[in-house]
């Protein structure tokens, strides 16, 4: 009796221990995860811009804002000038609108969150991905449907290449990693 | 250790949670946008600019690559005829100057007492009229020290200085003068030396760190390159003469470990045995010279003063002589002792001798088509500055304008350069850092950063090169080029020739005017597509020319043997100072690149050492890390030893280029600088500092400091490496 007790409590300790490490694991894994691929941050903007509005209501292309993205490596935000280039002309003001206004005058650039970001040991790059035909949607999902803009992947590796293997793109790991 | 399961649930516990916090602290990353987009800049592509490596006087060919407008790494470019897309260290660390913390940002002006170092911003307008007044008020006509310059900002220096009535000099304490005065009587011509190595097939170096910091060292080390690897059927050989084995000596064939100074007799010797062996053919007029010049020692004497055996001499004598194509240079140690001048003459006249006797001309002297502006500009020597501070009386002194140098870190103290500091009436400081001598300005009106300016340089080669250097980046603070500040100044003191606006358009104009004379499309506006090409070139430059002139071996006077400063009894050592092929004479210090670079050869890494023969070590009872007191008649410094068995026994040395008071966060308060060590003793003929003619002893203190190497030393000193003297 004695022994089973002891034997029973033994086990109990075990689990516990084991359920403390593997949860503080899992807890210091999923901050470090999110460090490096940062898809925790939530898209709430200085100003809240809308996808919605701006590529599927009035229907402007990605590449009008995003320019240097079928030229450099990053797509690229648009400067403020770009954005005043339609908003000076505007008429009716929201409460948005009128934020931006004020960056505008005050000759301050608006401090956006950074949403997709791709950890430092990954070369990717936007211009040799749209020269091969490829569109904004395959990786960035249907963003004229979103009011907000998550991540439509992961941007994992295992995502990456399974587009690789089915478009025949490289597997050579130097082509990503060097 | 007794842990009990509590204790060890609580260590757990309390580790889990601290390595959750650095996780909470979550950084939110920003993407700022342009307010105004800019043409030039597409983010995330890398613009290249064509310019010239600013760091020393070889002008090498750079890229830099600049990403949203900011510079961020710098190549050599390939189509450069010095350097050929390669670059040494300090070229690849500028970076480091033009992002350092400790620049100077703004015009300054001095508050407490001279040398105080304390000082209180200012603007440009006042700075500029301070100046200016400062200069209409002088007395005495003003005196400029620059770091050797060349090309528009040589000219525009030159005759400002002119028409103020003023002079100016060079300053640059690796100026190797001696070389340059030695050239003259021993190949003839006022050419500048151009060693063609690359087709040399034996070459004697007399203590030349040609590898390192010599002349072109990128530009050598290809041609050494090409030397030793570059043809099919020969690799030229080579021997290097000095008293410690530096980086260069390290790649030769033979490293030969010679007495201190005695470099030109064992020339001597060398000379006169290669004319012995041709008795019958060399005579007649033009070998006279020759005779009479290498034959005033006894070849006994060589054997002693050199230490070298007669064997080794002859066989020198002899592989010189049966080259198809050798070559001698001569610098670093040979260049810094009481007779440099002599003993270069004698080793660049074996070349001349070699020349007589049919050989291929590998040292050839180099003459630019046009006369150049910096070639009649003085050098200040320390011989000078003593004459300076004799005639000088107190408060009485010029206005000193100083740019590029750093002469009271750099000359010894036993030499009176503060003197000519105290003396002067107004000092003026154009330097990017405060450092020891800026610290001494009245005024600080700071220079861009060489990757901020405009520029040209031109380099004395067979293919002529002129560079051309553009900012590759906005100027991150309110500086000043100097090339704007005294054309401003002109305009203020009505000098007459400011009538370009910037230096900018100076630099133009005078380019306009080089490209009139080649040949050139005719329409009215032929000069911008040409200057556009030129600037993403990098310059202009053309094949290379063979342009040897006569050779003629005319020395002025006979040899002399070096003297030391120091009595041997006393002093049993000589001192051997030399420029460390990262910080250089201190230039390099406040690049943290360049200072955790470790030294090639002892590996040491951050601060100051001396160099024992392990031998010469285990005779003074002292250890690998052992802290020893150098003291030399004028200093004393204190430094850990490093047992280095590739030095002369009678020998000790140091590296330069640490020991900084001031020079910013990096350089300041770490090492020793052993110019603080050096007696004025001057090359007889130049009057420059002989820096190797100092005699020292080395005393214990009992100490002993762990030095940063990356190499454990496992030399005991019972296993000696034995100098191999063939």
């Amino acid at each position: 009796m004695r022994s089973t007790s002891l034997a029973r409590s033994s086990i109990g300790k075990a689990v516990f221990i084991v359920l403390a490490v593997g949860g503080g694991a899992l807890v210091v894994g999923f901050l470090y995860a999110s460090g490096s691929a940062d898809s925790s941050e939530q898209d709430i903007q200085p100003v809240a811009f809308s996808h919605k509005l701006h590529a599927g209501q009035l229907e402007v292309s990605c590449l009008f804002c995003h320019r240097y993205a079928t030229i450099s490596r990053v797509a690229s935000v648009p400067s403020m000038q770009l954005c005043m280039g339609c908003h000076q002309n505007l008429k009716e003001d929201t409460s948005e609108t009128k934020k931006l206004r004020v960056y505008w005058e005050q000759e301050t650039p608006i401090q956006w969150v950074r949403l997709q970001r791709l950890p430092d040991f990954v070369y990717f790059t936007h211009e040799m991905h749209l020269h091969h035909g490829m569109e904004c949607i395959h990786c960035h999902g249907r963003v004229e449907d979103m009011p907000h803009t998550p991540r439509a992947a992961t941007f994992e590796m295992g995502w990456c290449l399974s587009c690789h293997r089915r478009e025949g793109g490289s597997l050579d790991c130097l082509t990503c990693h060097h | 250790m007794n842990v009990g399961r509590r204790t060890l649930f609580k260590l757990a516990g309390a580790a889990t949670a601290g390595s959750i916090i650095p996780g909470c602290k979550k950084e939110v990353d920003r993407l700022v946008p342009y307010l105004l987009p800019d043409d030039q800049i597409v983010p995330g592509v890398a613009n290249w600019y064509a310019s010239v490596c600013g760091e020393c006087a070889a002008g090498c060919g750079i890229l830099v690559r600049v990403m949203e407008g900011r510079a961020k790494k710098i190549e050599g470019n390939p189509d450069h005829p010095v350097n050929h897309g390669k670059l040494c260290a300090k070229g690849q660390a500028s970076l480091q100057s033009l992002y350092n913390p400790d620049r100077l940002r703004h015009p300054f002006q001095r508050e407490g007492p001279r040398g105080a170092g304390t000082f209180v911003p200012l603007k440009w307008e006042e700075g500029l009229q301070r100046l200016a007044q400062v200069l209409r008020d002088g007395r005495v006509p003003p005196m400029m020290v620059t770091r050797p310059v060349s090309g528009t900002l040589a000219r525009l220096l030159s005759e400002f200085m002119d028409s103020m009535g003023g002079t100016l000099y060079f300053y640059a304490p690796d100026a190797e003068l001696p070389l340059h005065a030695a050239w003259r009587e021993s190949m003839g011509g006022d050419g500048a030396p151009v060693y063609d190595l690359a087709h040399a097939d034996y070459l004697l170096s007399f203590g030349a760190p040609f590898l390192e910091h010599w002349l072109s060292p990128v530009a050598m080390g290809i041609a050494f390159g090409q030397m030793r690897q570059g043809r099919a059927t020969v690799r030229g050989r080579y021997v290097h003469i000095e008293p410690r084995m530096s980086v260069t000596a390290a790649n030769a064939d033979q490293w030969l470990p010679i007495r201190p100074g005695s470099e030109g007799m064992l020339a001597l010797g060398i000379g006169q045995l290669i004319l012995d062996a041709h008795r019958s053919t060399a005579h007649g007029q033009e070998f006279e010279r020759f005779h009479r010049f290498y034959g005033s020692v006894r070849l006994d004497e060589v054997e002693h003063v050199t230490g070298l055996s007669r064997e080794v001499i002859v066989r020198l004598a002899q592989d010189f002589d049966a080259a198809r194509a050798p070559v001698a240079i001569g610098g670093g140690s040979a260049c810094s002792q009481t007779n440099g001048t002599l003993s270069l003459i004698s080793i660049n006249g074996l070349n001349a001798l070699a020349h007589h006797l049919g050989r291929a001309p590998i040292a050839q002297g180099w003459c630019h088509d046009e006369a150049r502006d910096d070639r009649s500009i003085p050098w200040l020597t320390e011989q000078m500055m003593f004459e300076l501070a004799e005639k000088q009386d107190a408060g009485a002194g010029p206005v000193l304008l100083l740019y590029g140098c750093n002469p009271l870190f750099t000359m010894p103290r036993a030499v009176p350069i503060k003197t000519l500091f105290e003396q002067a009436s107004f000092v003026v400081s154009f330097s990017s850092f405060l450092d020891e001598t800026s610290e001494y300005a009245d005024l600080l009106l700071p220079d861009r950063d060489a990757l901020e300016s405009w520029g040209d340089h031109v380099v004395e080669n067979p293919a002529q090169t002129m560079g051309l250097s553009q900012p590759v980046v906005t100027p991150l603070y309110e500086t000043q080029q100097i090339g704007d500040t005294i054309l401003e100044l002109s305009r203020r003191l009505n000098l007459g020739h400011g009538q370009s606006k910037t230096f900018y358009d100076l630099l133009r104009g005078r380019w306009k005017t080089v490209l009139a004379d080649q040949p050139h499309t005719q329409t009215a506006d032929w000069f911008e597509p040409e200057w556009i090409e030129l600037l993403q070139q990098g310059g202009l430059w053309r094949e290379p020319s063979q342009a040897a002139g006569p050779v003629n071996f005319a020395p002025s006077r006979a040899f002399e043997q070096a003297r030391f400063v120091g009595e041997e009894p006393d002093y049993p050592f000589v001192l051997h100072p030399y420029a460390s092929m990262a910080l250089g004479h201190g230039e390099g210090a406040n690049r943290p690149w360049l200072q955790e670079l470790p030294d090639t050869l002892t590996t040491v890494v951050w601060g100051s050492w001396v160099e024992v023969n392990p031998r010469t070590a285990k005779d003074l009872g002292i250890t690998h890390g052992d802290v020893v007191r150098v003291i030399s008649p004028f200093g004393t410094l204190t430094a850990s030893t490093v047992l280095f068995p590739g030095i002369h026994p009678d020998v000790v040395a140091m590296p330069l280029g640490q020991g900084h008071a001031s020079y910013g966060r990096y350089a300041k308060n770490r090492g020793v600088n052993p110019a603080e060590l050096l007696a004025p003793a001057l090359d007889s003929m130049t009057g420059t500092l002989a820096a190797g003619a100092t005699r020292v002893r080395i005393e214990r203190t009992g100490e002993k400091r762990r030095l940063a190497t990356l190499e454990r030393p496992t030399m005991e000193p019972s296993d000696l490496i034995a100098i191999d003297r063939r």
